[in-house]
């Protein structure tokens, strides 16, 4: 069951990858594991949008997997007329120095480690936490094992803490992975989170091996599995990881733009900003500050810069505001315009926020990281300052944008601090440890110069 | 002063392979807190699902509303809130695609009560009822009233 859960999303992942090639059209070999690790988070969006649409029009009637296979075969047509067969340029394998070797291999020593971590947890806990079953594969039960009445879901008489109103990317994959293998088997979540995480993992290593240097992108994503709590996170099947995996694809690729000036990317950001709203709301949140981050990024171009990252977002926004108009209002909408706005003027709420969120902020991880990035600093030009502004801007704003939702919230503040403050943080690490390898000195340069220095 | 830029790059490289053995020793805790998990409730939790099963297959319906009925729902009664609020959630996931509204709620309820305790319910919320006992504190109550 665990393998044949494994090859349910295959043809999901294929289906990304594809995509990504056809959008972003670079053949160097190094583009390779990234196209592959953003083919993750794109195959899994399409496949929910996909399973969306098919209940809409046959429900239960529409096999996923064949629907999904002949979009693979029409896209390998489509890549074949467009670039003819791929032929990736250097296609060996880089020389790499010991220094390098090493990272490397302490790095997939680390992946391996978090692959036994998650088997650990998922063996021990194969449900996953109180709001994976009681929220997403609940959802995921009411759309599989009635599709005619999926509907249902979205009823407003569930539980108002069990947010009928969640957006459906991950039960819907969950519901079509059942219909695949026949049954309600647990290691359909399990494998969709596992490839999550390992996707969050690749993309972090994949990304600055693209642009910087594998050592780089080496102890970058050792530092992710040690402090982000991405794995265990992961564990809990629920969606925290993908929407972090969603936020971070959306803000590397920005930041990719800025360097290389190549539209493609922002295409891309934008359908996954898309894709981290219909994974969670606190995706909807990124949504609203992406654009500040665009403007950041292409001041000069910035009417065709906001073409194409729009024409990426468009299609995941419009099932998003289609699936808002017939969900049940989200619980924080509860609150009437009157209390909120006292809460607003409230100032001893703004100081338990602050107080709460310098608490993440003061503990051990972010100020290490934090005095590394200092001193390692390394020189930049204009462009690269640029992304790195972005970055900065969209992590504020996600963090500010927390902030005002705590700010409003009906519930009891620390409370709703206590319950959900380290998930919303964990969402944003992954964006901010990539900031900070960005920032700094990757190894090869400081050994090399120490060699130099000793020669 | 030649020698800064060398001491500079010295206390960097120190840093990077700080921060290298940094993030195998936290991967090594993680995967040393993994290896020791204590009850996570999950044998409880199939439990659960598996005598909602039963609760399930005797129910005539399969789409709509289904009411609750736990000892929330006694006056006076002490029960542990989270344990009962868990319990809701988890009828809640096991009955999917039914809608479970706490109460009595509809025509079929799902209760979740020991026999004095539905005693006390009866006569709290009078009524001409069909109450069928599934398994243990497990019972559905037909409101006869609702055609």
């Amino acid at each position: 069951m665990t393998l044949l859960s494994f090859l349910t999303f295959i043809p999901s992942v294929i289906l990304g990858s594809l995509s990504v090639n056809l959008i972003w059209t670079e053949k160097s070999l190094s583009s390779l594991p990234l196209k592959l690790s953003l083919g993750v988070g794109l195959g899994l969006g399409i496949s929910s949008m996909l399973h969306f649409a098919t209940l809409h029009i046959a429900p239960g009637k529409v096999n996923p997997i064949l629907l999904q296979v002949i979009l693979v075969i029409a896209l390998s047509i489509v890549t074949y007329y467009k670039a003819g067969i791929p032929k990736f340029h250097n296609l060996r394998l880089p020389k790499l120095s010991w220094l390098q070797w090493g990272l490397l291999i302490a790095f997939i020593a680390s992946v391996i480690v978090s692959i036994l971590v998650f088997v650990n947890y998922v063996i021990s806990r194969p449900q996953g936490a109180l709001d994976a079953w009681s929220i997403w594969n609940r959802a995921a039960r009411f759309i599989h094992r009635d599709p005619e009445n999926w509907i249902a879901t979205l009823s407003p008489d569930i539980a108002l803490l069990r947010h009928a109103d969640y957006p459906l990317l991950i039960p819907l994959n969950v519901a079509w992975g059942w219909d695949v293998v026949g049954n309600e088997t647990l290691r359909i979540p399990m494998m969709q989170s596992l490839l999550f995480t390992l996707a969050t993992i690749f993309l972090m290593f994949s990304a600055l091996a693209f642009f910087r240097t594998v050592g780089q992108s080496s102890l970058a994503s050792i530092i992710l599995i040690a402090v982000s709590g991405v794995v265990s996170s992961g564990t809990y099947l629920i969606a925290d990881v993908p929407v972090t995996y969603f936020i971070f694809a959306s803000g590397l690729l920005m930041y990719l733009y800025t360097q290389r000036n190549e539209f493609s990317f922002l295409v891309l950001s934008g359908f996954m900003a898309g894709l981290a709203g219909w994974t969670k709301n606190e995706g909807l949140l990124f949504i609203a500050i992406s654009p500040v981050a665009l403007i950041i990024s292409s001041p000069k171009n910035l009417k065709e810069a906001f073409i194409y990252y729009l024409s990426g977002l468009l299609l995941p926004l419009l099932v998003i505001l289609y699936f808002k108009s017939i969900a049940p209002p989200n619980d924080l909408a509860t609150n009437s315009l009157t209390d909120m706005l006292r809460q607003v003027m409230d100032p001893s709420r703004y100081g338990i926020i602050l107080k709460s969120f310098l608490s993440t902020l003061q503990s051990r991880e972010p100020i290490l990281l934090f005095f590394y990035s200092l001193f390692m600093w390394r020189d930049f030009n204009k462009d690269h300052l640029r992304g790195i502004f972005v970055l900065v801007i969209m992590f504020s704003l996600q963090v500010l944008g927390y902030g005002f939702i705590y700010l409003i919230t009906p519930y009891d503040l620390e409370w709703h601090l206590l319950t959900s403050q380290s998930r919303l943080f964990m969402q944003i690490v992954p964006l901010a440890l990539f900031l900070c390898f960005v920032i700094s000195a990757d190894p090869e340069t400081l050994f090399l110069e120490r060699q130099k220095k000793i020669t | 002063m030649k020698y800064i830029p060398a001491l500079q790059t010295g206390i960097r490289i120190i840093l990077v392979v700080l921060l290298f053995l940094f993030g195998l020793s936290n991967i090594k805790q993680i995967l040393t807190a993994s290896m020791n998990i204590g009850d996570t409730g999950s044998k409880e939790l199939d439990l659960w699902e598996a005598d909602m099963q039963l609760v399930r297959e005797a129910l005539p319906i399969n789409r709509g509303l289904v009411g609750y009925i736990s000892e929330e729902d006694l006056e006076g009664a002490e029960f542990a809130y989270w344990d009962n609020e868990t319990e809701f959630l988890l009828t809640q996931y096991a009955l999917a695609p039914l809608i479970l509204k706490k109460g009595l709620a509809a025509k079929w309820n799902v209760v979740v009560l020991r026999d004095q305790d539905i005693e006390q319910w009866l006569q709290a919320n009078p009524g001409e009822y069909e109450l069928i006992n599934i398994k243990g504190r497990f019972n559905l109550l037909h409101d006869l009233s609702i055609p």
